[in-house]
């Protein structure tokens, strides 16, 4: 104890207070992590807001300021709407679906059946790759004339399908490979949930002769309420912001039917060089993605209380 | 009659097996194919000759060179965790243990920022790179993205986590603040900068978006990039040549997966915010 009244002392001795020096510490080990998030987030979300406003050609020298144009031309902007729509079926779709076979997946691996270990490795697997290698192998299966998927399916007489080429079946195709790609994150959240349910609860319904079914939908289901919001609206984010899938499946085609709204500011921005309008199509996203986290904030803050 | 008990457990297990499985499967097996093998109908579930020319025209054909590709990618991806290491570290560190004015404000201003999209900054940051004239370079893959919220956010809350007595007693010993932060708390939250670790690396290694617009030439593409470019190029001409692209572009995550697998699932749980610790 003396010896750190000692410190305390050796350090007001040389003329600048502990705390003085300890905030200067503080202001040193944030600087570098401060620097670069000024520039290249803090910068570009205002250099963002400002350009939307601009007529922003990248081989114009010229960049007249031109008001809300870009928001109304987006208003009137069929493009972006059915983007927007074709987002929205995308991303509703795939939600269910990872949910489903997540919960599906996590109550399965969670009984105390053989090889328990060895099924949670290989069900996580498909979430490590790549949307590149994710697609390259699924547009093959799905392929019209060749795909081993369409071949399954003439077993049981049905198809064969051009599930990319046809406008109906494109949204659910991207969606199916979504599904397998990304079930795996859902399954891990699933997982820690159910193994926060006290066991007893499941003892004392087994006593009172319930069957596993029951036990499921009354006792495992309401108690997983929290985990299901949370990993549906997560999801709703991460697969609002679909890109990779379209781009490297379908070229957002047939025509549009699978273009989506990140798949569009590419285009707008790197494809027609129209940097302002698509600075106004990132500000718009962007605040549709944050709406979206905004409710995740909101949810997750009843979870803990849970 | 009664079924075997969890029946219908292993029946659910196997199906989704088969389910993640197949895919992956079907494509190594046509990787193993000739371009007409591919092409027919019925589609061929095994080569009847394997042939390794798919592989080998994936890594030494002058534009689609998958080592290279893979190359970049690991460079590219390590150095990015780094960064990111290196930035959130300090900085939550300095959240974390040092009084400051100011302190709770800013913290608080960082964590409204999450909920920013990064969506919103690729033009900007592009214009930026352009200027900069990193495009194409390493540092456009690297330093855009380093200065990570969530990164800081999470080591925060690990370092809080940590007894101070353990700080106290180096104090006593005259450490310096760096000391402290290097001998003291860095040692003791290996967990959770690996688990951090691997979430940017992942994230980074499987990225599309931003490696499409900032790369495009082969001494800079990554994997992802390499792949949708060669599937434009070269769709319905040299299939096998495309499935062998991805299911080599695969292994080494999934090796490194198999091995760190507990890891891997344990950081997984960490940075999704639910336990795991």
């Amino acid at each position: 104890m003396s010896q750190m009244t000692k410190v305390i002392e050796s350090n007001a001795s040389h003329g600048i207070s502990l705390r003085m020096r300890e905030s200067l510490a503080a202001y040193v080990f944030l600087a570098p992590f401060l620097t670069f998030f000024s520039i290249f987030v803090v910068r570009s979300v205002v250099v963002a807001v400002r350009m939307s406003f601009y007529e922003w050609h990248i081989l114009r020298p010229a960049r007249p300021f031109i008001g809300l144009q870009n928001y109304v031309e987006l208003l009137n902007d069929d493009v972006w709407w059915i983007s927007l729509q074709n987002t929205v079926i995308f991303t509703l779709m795939t939600v269910v679906g990872i949910t489903l076979v997540g919960l599906l997946a996590a109550v399965s691996v969670t009984k105390p059946v053989r090889g328990q270990g060895f099924f949670r490795v290989i069900l996580y697997m498909p979430t490590l790759l790549s949307v590149g290698a994710v697609g390259l192998i699924w547009v093959w299966l799905l392929n019209s004339q060749f795909g081993v998927i369409n071949y399954l399916l003439s077993f049981i007489n049905l198809g064969p399908y051009n599930w990319l080429g046809e406008p109906e079946l494109v949204l659910p195709s991207l969606s199916l490979t979504t599904i397998w790609w990304g079930f795996g994150f859902p399954m891990l959240i699933f997982i820690a949930g159910l193994q926060s349910i006290p066991e007893q609860l499941y003892e004392v319904a087994r006593i009172d002769g319930a069957n596993e079914w029951q036990i499921f939908f009354s006792i495992t289901l309401p108690l997983l309420r929290p985990t299901i919001l949370f990993v549906t609206v997560t999801g709703m984010i991460s697969h609002f912001q679909i890109y990779g899938q379209p781009f490297i499946m379908t070229a957002g085609g047939p025509g549009r039917y699978s273009y989506t709204v990140i798949f569009y500011l590419y285009q707008v921005a790197w494809t027609s060089f129209r940097m302002g309008y698509g600075a106004a199509v990132a500000v718009v996203t962007a605040l549709i993605v944050a709406s979206l986290t905004a409710m995740q904030f909101i949810f997750a803050r009843g979870r803990v209380e849970f | 009659m009664r079924l075997p008990k969890h029946f219908l457990t292993y029946f659910t297990l196997l199906f989704l097996t088969a389910f993640v499985l197949f895919p992956f499967s079907i494509a190594v097996s046509q990787s193993f194919m000739t371009n007409a093998e591919v092409n027919r109908w019925p589609p061929k579930l095994f080569p009847s000759e394997p042939t390794l020319e798919a592989f080998n025209r994936v890594l030494t054909q002058p534009d689609m060179r998958l080592d290279l590709w893979l190359r970049n990618s690991l460079i590219a991806a390590t150095g990015y965790t780094l960064a990111v290491l290196v930035l959130c570290s300090p900085a939550a560190f300095a959240f974390a243990r040092l009084r400051f004015p100011g302190n709770n404000v800013l913290f608080g201003l960082l964590l409204i920022t999450i909920m920013i999209p990064p969506q919103i900054t690729l033009i900007p940051n592009y214009l930026l790179m352009k200027d900069l004239k990193w495009l194409d370079t390493f540092y456009a893959l690297i330093f855009p993205g380093a200065a990570n919220v969530f990164g800081v956010f999470l080591l925060r809350q690990f370092f809080q986590s940590i007894p101070s007595e353990l700080e106290e007693a180096a104090i006593i010993d005259g450490a310096s603040y760096f000391q402290r932060f290097w001998n003291v708390i860095l040692p003791l939250s290996s967990n959770a900068l690996v688990a951090l670790g691997i979430f940017v690396f992942l994230g980074h290694y499987n990225d599309l978006f931003w490696p499409f617009i900032v790369t495009n030439t082969l001494s800079t593409r990554t994997l992802p990039v390499g792949l949708a470019i060669l599937n434009s190029s070269y769709a319905g001409q040299f299939r096998p040549t495309i499935l062998a692209g991805a299911v080599l572009s695969s292994i080494p995550i999934l090796v490194v997966y198999i091995i760190f697998q507990r890891r891997i699932i344990r950081g997984v749980m960490l940075t999704s915010g639910l336990g795991g610790r």
